[in-house]
């Protein structure tokens, strides 16, 4: 969710059943035209955090932007060296795209973890994303998989690295009269083996109290080639943990030093207490599931 | 502001109606239209006791506005029974004690229903899944499981 203030008068008419109030653009074209000519827009995608956060009516909502009805921000597309993923495809259509389960089988997995039936039926990666939460499940695996995202405005667009995107606890860089549209994952000749796994009080409908991403691209002598890693809800950003990353690399499989890993993720890290478990149990359970992943991913 | 004109299909009948931006399809559902099979347990997508199957897929009522269902259609817990006749899986929900205060059964049966509709063949895994989003504060989920299972196995045996 975004809000952009500027003053304008002129207000686009009609399009389709929009007011002056709400807006449901139908395509890229309309969206930039209600942007161009409207202030202090409230956008909604699936709307499983808005309506949350907007459950009480603490604060006013002057107009909405439905992004839903754009189908541009629902495709998908497979290039030779990359795959696109629109901002409105939602978690439950994600879970069931194969290319996606058989490319990137992190994010797919974070997708299957996220939420509820009920909630990946209308969440949306986009929305994921925007929100911004450090705890937000589809993050590390588009860390570790070099996700950019395509963000628009009325006048330009822009790539922006998603490890530059997340500044603080739900912000970002995105500015006032900007959408994402669309996020673009590289794909990769090397082979490389995932590991996804969220700690949190129950299985469903629940707030990560750790999770942890692992990608790893290992050479025909099954030395570590490649390694990216990511820790969501230990830090006020989903955060790639490079010194981990370093020191696995050059690594064979059976030489890996899982507690010296697992030393340097912990150390990377800045956990808080909260409710769903204080700073030094995330510390404890951040060596734990490091250890945890890479044996599985060397197994 | 001004009202929004909404028109969406609730358990097969149409409906034309006029909302704020913020209404909830829950709030348009209990208090509009007076389909209180509908129930409002956590408003903040955690519980599933608002479940309905929109255009198939089964969401949190409280997580959606009605003007973003123009043109939709929703099926309640009221619409799994037809012409008098109930759905087989509301009959299982009786014949196996899959009830306990109630509350959760509405979300529950149609959580089951978006599953068979999609996948008529579950296993207990998948059944599982689907009614991740559902809390029984009972705790019958044991015999909700059963109930379930036991439509499939009927459709299996037919």
């Amino acid at each position: 969710m975004k809000k952009q203030s500027k003053d304008v008068k002129n207000r686009p008419t009609s399009s389709g059943r929009d007011s002056k109030e709400y807006f449901r653009p139908k395509s890229k074209k309309e969206l930039k035209e209600i942007l161009k000519n409207n202030d202090i827009l409230t956008i909604i995608a699936g709307g499983t955090d808005l309506l949350v956060s907007n459950y009480q009516k603490l604060y006013k909502i002057d107009k909405w932007l439905d992004l839903d009805l754009i189908d541009e921000f629902k495709e998908v597309k497979i290039f030779d060296d990359k795959i696109e993923i629109g901002s409105m495809v939602t978690h439950d259509r994600l879970v069931r795209l194969e290319k996606i389960k058989e490319l990137f089988p992190i994010l797919h997995s974070a997708a299957l973890d996220l939420g509820s039936p009920q909630i990946r039926s209308r969440g949306t990666i986009g929305g994921n994303i925007v929100t911004s939460s450090p705890a937000g499940d589809l993050l590390p695996p588009l860390l570790v998989y070099d996700a950019e995202v395509v963000i628009i405005s009325d006048q330009e667009e822009r790539k922006v690295d998603l490890n530059t995107f997340f500044t603080g606890p739900k912000k970002n860089v995105l500015k006032e009269g900007e959408i994402l549209e669309k996020i673009v994952i590289p794909l990769k000749k090397d082979k490389s083996r995932g590991v996804w796994k969220k700690v949190g009080k129950r299985k469903a409908l629940v707030i990560s109290s750790i999770s942890l991403a692992l990608n790893i691209v290992f050479d025909k002598d099954n030395i570590i080639k490649k390694a990216k890693m990511a820790i969501g809800s230990a830090a006020p950003v989903p955060l790639r943990i490079k010194s981990a990353e370093e020191i696995l690399i050059g690594q064979s499989l059976d030489s890996i030093d899982y507690i010296k890993v697992a030393k340097a993720a912990a150390k990377q890290i800045s956990p808080i207490d909260d409710i769903r478990g204080t700073a030094e149990y995330r510390i404890s359970v951040a060596k734990n599931i490091t250890k945890s992943a890479l044996k599985e991913v060397t197994k | 502001m001004d009202k929004i004109s909404v028109e969406l299909t609730v358990n097969r009948k149409k409906y034309k109606i006029k909302v704020e931006p913020d209404e909830r399809l829950l709030d348009t559902l209990r208090e509009r239209l007076n389909f209180t099979g509908v129930k409002e347990g956590c408003s903040i997508g955690e519980c599933g006791a608002c479940t309905v199957i929109l255009d198939g897929k089964a969401v949190n009522s409280c997580m959606v506005y009605t003007f973003q269902v123009d043109s939709s259609e929703v099926i309640t817990v009221k619409g799994l029974e037809i012409d008098g006749k109930l759905d087989p899986l509301q009959r299982a929900f009786i014949d196996y004690q899959a009830v306990q205060c109630g509350f959760c059964t509405p979300g529950m049966l149609i959580s089951a229903r978006a599953l068979l509709n999609q996948n008529p063949n579950p296993n207990r895994e998948e059944i599982k899944t689907a009614i991740e989003g559902n809390l029984c504060r009972c705790t019958g989920y044991k015999q909700i499981i059963k109930a379930i299972e036991s439509v499939v196995k009927k459709d299996r045996s037919e």
